[in-house]
């Protein structure tokens, strides 16, 4: 469904995605890792056809990436949302689905189904400016949803959520790759990934170091340990510095 | 908690129509909901924009109104006057929204978090590049309308024109202001394409050029031979202005237009209409398909332009601020420091800031070439004064959009602030500060300049150093003051900070302000000087000792004012800062 061949990405003269092939499966949960900087956003804006890349080839479902039949199969959660402020959370709800095409009365049923499943009955008719982040994160994950995309592609899809809210959400992507869909997530938490995952690809530098489900990744840089300390070998830095120099020079003269 | 596999959607494909008609529909909703907000929370702030609309717009209508009276009674050639006044007039503004859509356009195509998330719909490149070309010629074009119907009524008025110049005039205009626009959008999205990291370069070129035709077309006119307003005279403007009057410009077509209009001549004003409406259609178009081919590419070719360049330490200037402040608390000379970096490194404000100080000082340099300089006294004071004005009143636009808005964008980061070993208080003092200091250095210099090339007195420089002083003093504590009392926290657009509500409002004080100085010191010198060169026409005259006696009153309530200005908004943006909550 997703599926990325020799793709380069250069900022004037930097680099930021380097020959990177991927490739996402339908009915596949995709964990996209990486240290800050690494060229995982870069990578999902040109997915959404947002970047043009340099070098190489970008398809959604077959169709290039930045053409109306690839955004049509597409529902995405950029890791800063956008919302209309002086749209109501019912009333941006109904903008997409006219966006996308769906039948009316599918989509007014649709739309009631999601502000069931996020649980934002209390606030969806408020205007978007009164929302806090947490509400705001949920009504984008709806709007993501409501034109039941065949796949999803989301940034940093926790930040802002509360237990119950990154629950349903963790709950829905699963539910989502098991209907068929292709689920690609960037995510900074890697517990997450090792619980949620199909597939984990490592990147860095804006190069593929590994893909693999967790236990091919184990097996292949011969590490039993947690997906932590598997990422941490592998992006080279095993040993986070957690004090500065000075720090740790006053330590050592102390003791 | 389990979730529910959703049934499969019966989405077809949406149709450009239906996506059409989605956007139409949210523009729709977000001005029903915003209406319904301002009408519920924000009465009294309807009621003034609405207010200080109705008067600037009776204002300029009587103003236009007298002045076509004038023309129409007193001037032989008052046809082809109005004529190239049109004319001009309509070219100036072909130019302004040219400049001011294509910017718009630009910022709203490349740089809006809207466009990236439509982007990401099935929206056509196109279909986005409509919704936000309607936007964009929305927003330049108020103020054409502003500037232009008043205008235009009141030469129907001065004609007694039939009610149908009033339909063709709205016709007009709608057909009008798409040509530049589009025109302007076309060459947005170019530059997004060809120059994605050089934008503010090419601006900058851009202004530069418009800047060196105005002033090249000032200085002929300027150097039209023979007496002022004689008819020789004003055949030789006319004739300097000739190509305001090529029949492929535009404005020329809804000058001759409204021109028939207004004398029932429906056949001429129907002809310039479809000349008009026609190109306006095919601008549009023109427009519409470079969107539809380049936008995508132009939009992630700006993405893709980020700069990466390392930003030199400005050290030199750390130390020297520190040095020249050194009697404020530490942390306030930081906050100077990081206001002085943030407006180096922000080209939008330095280039405006100097583009027209800039121009002010070719002015004033080029004095003694207009000749104001052999001029007797009572005109080097009335110029000196002028000059005095323009300087101020260019301050005061510099202040409301670049002081005014400081507060409100430091409110979006105050967590920073917040936290820092320092007063609330001394947030505001190290803006009035920054924003008093920038004003004195350019302002003083100026001011200099001009009485320097007109050759006044030292006790007249004097007078005018220490008016230039008070009111830099005053505009930077008005400014800063309202800017914590009446901030804009969700905005993070400067320019939309500074054209609401509370920076309207800034403006318009600053003005009154500037007004009453400005009045009350140069009325005494005014009637002093105008008895030494007019004594048996003069109603008013002035004696020496009177001159001495009201001058001092004047700089007394000046200082008096001034100090007013300053302390009683700080006062007011102090409380309102302490009470803040963000």
């Amino acid at each position: 469904m997703i599926e990325l061949r020799g793709v380069c990405k250069s900022f004037g003269s930097k680099r930021a995605v380097d020959h990177l092939d991927l490739t996402v499966r339908p009915g596949e949960l995709y964990a996209f890792l990486g240290p800050n900087g690494a060229g995982k956003t870069t990578t999902i804006k040109m997915i959404c056809g947002l970047l043009a890349p340099s070098k190489g080839e970008v398809l959604v479902g077959g169709f290039p990436a930045a053409s109306q039949d690839a955004h049509r199969l597409l529902g995405y959660v950029p890791d800063q949302p956008y919302l209309y402020d002086k749209l109501t959370g019912r009333e941006f709800l109904k903008f997409v689905v006219e966006m996308y095409g769906v039948g009316r009365t599918a989509g007014r049923d649709r739309i009631d189904e999601l502000i069931d499943t996020f649980e934002m009955a209390d606030f969806i008719d408020e205007l978007c400016e009164n929302y806090s982040q947490g509400m705001k994160q949920r009504v984008v994950f709806a709007s993501a949803l409501v034109h039941d995309p065949r796949v999803l592609v989301v940034d940093e899809p926790l930040v802002g959520l509360d237990p119950r809210s990154a629950r349903i959400v963790k709950d829905l992507f699963v539910s989502r790759a098991r209907s068929g869909a292709a689920v690609l997530m960037s995510i900074h938490l890697l517990a997450i990934a090792e619980e949620l995952a199909d597939r984990i690809g490592i990147v860095d530098r804006g190069r593929m170091l590994t893909v693999g489900t967790l236990g091919e990744l184990r097996e292949r840089a011969q590490h039993d340990g947690s997906l932590e300390e598997l990422f941490l070998k592998l992006t080279g830095n095993d040993l986070p510095r957690t004090t500065g120099p000075g720090s740790r020079i006053r330590s050592e003269t102390s003791t | 908690m389990s979730i529910a596999l959703p049934k499969p959607l019966d989405a077809s494909p949406p149709g450009d129509d239906r996506t059409a008609r989605a956007l139409r529909w949210l523009r729709w909703r977000q001005f029903r909901n915003m209406t319904g907000v301002l009408a519920s929370d924000a009465r009294l702030r309807v009621s003034m924009i609405a207010f200080c609309s109705v008067v600037f717009w009776l204002g300029l209508f009587f103003l236009f109104f007298g002045s076509f009276q004038f023309i129409a009674m007193y001037v032989d050639l008052a046809n082809t006057i109005i004529e190239y006044l049109f004319s001009m007039f309509f070219l100036s503004l072909l130019v302004m929204l040219l400049f001011s859509t294509g910017i718009i356009v630009y910022s709203a195509l490349f740089h809006s978090r809207e466009s990236t998330y439509l982007l990401t719909t099935p929206a056509s490149a196109d279909r986005i590049f409509a919704h936000k070309f309607g936007e964009a010629i929305g927003f330049s074009s108020w103020g054409f309308f502003l500037l232009g119907s008043p205008l235009m009524v009141a030469y129907g008025l001065t004609r007694n024109a039939p009610a149908g110049y009033y339909l063709m005039f709205v016709a007009f205009l709608l057909s009008f202001v798409v040509i530049p626009g589009s025109l302007g959008a076309i060459v947005a999205v170019v530059v997004a394409n060809v120059f994605p990291r050089r934008q503010k370069m090419v601006l900058a070129v851009s202004i530069l050029a418009g800047l060196a035709v105005t002033t090249y077309v000032g200085l002929q006119l300027w150097r039209t031979p023979g007496d002022a307003l004689t008819r020789d005279w004003l055949g030789s403007v006319l004739n300097r202005l000739a190509f305001c009057q090529h029949p492929l410009w535009p404005s020329r077509w809804m000058s001759a237009g409204m021109l028939a209009a207004a004398k029932g001549d429906w056949t001429d004003a129907g002809y310039y209409l479809m000349i008009l409406s026609a190109h306006a259609g095919l601008c549009y178009l023109s427009a519409a398909v470079v969107a539809r081919d380049l936008y995508r590419r132009g939009y992630s070719r700006v993405q893709g332009g980020r700069s990466s360049r390392r930003r030199a330490g400005l050290l030199f200037i750390d130390s020297a601020v520190h040095r020249l402040y050194f009697f404020f608390p530490h942390p306030v000379r930081l906050l100077i420091i990081k206001d002085l970096r943030t407006f180096l490194r922000d080209p939008a404000q330095w280039s405006q800031f100097l583009i027209f100080f800039g121009l002010l000082a070719f002015y004033f340099l080029n004095i003694p070439r207009l000749g104001y300089g052999a001029q007797s006294a009572y005109w080097r004071n009335l110029v000196s004064f002028l000059n005095l004005s323009v300087t101020a009143l260019i301050l005061s636009t510099f202040t409301s959009r670049f002081i005014f808005p400081l507060l409100s964008l430091e409110g979006r980061n105050f967590w920073v602030l917040g936290l820092l070993p320092l007063h609330r208080d001394q947030i505001l003092w190290a803006k009035f500060v920054f924003s008093a200091s920038i004003a004195l250095v350019s302002t003083e210099f100026l001011v200099v300049l001009s009485d320097l090339m007109l050759k006044m007195s030292p006790l007249m420089i004097a007078l005018h150093v220490g008016m230039i002083a008070v009111l830099c003093l005053g505009l930077s504590g008005i400014s800063v003051g309202l800017g914590a009392r009446l901030p804009n926290l969700r905005e993070s657009d400067p320019s939309k900070i500074a054209a609401g509500f509370g920076g309207t409002f800034n403006l318009l004080v600053s003005l009154v302000f500037i007004f009453t100085v400005v009045t009350a010191l140069a009325v005494p010198c005014h009637l002093y000087f105008v008895g030494q060169e007019h004594p048996e026409t003069a109603r008013f005259i002035l004696s020496r000792s009177g001159l001495r006696f009201w001058l001092t009153t004047a700089i007394i309530a000046s200082l008096a004012l001034s100090a007013a200005a300053t302390i009683i908004p700080l006062r007011v943006g102090v409380k309102a800062f302490q009470r803040m909550e963000f």
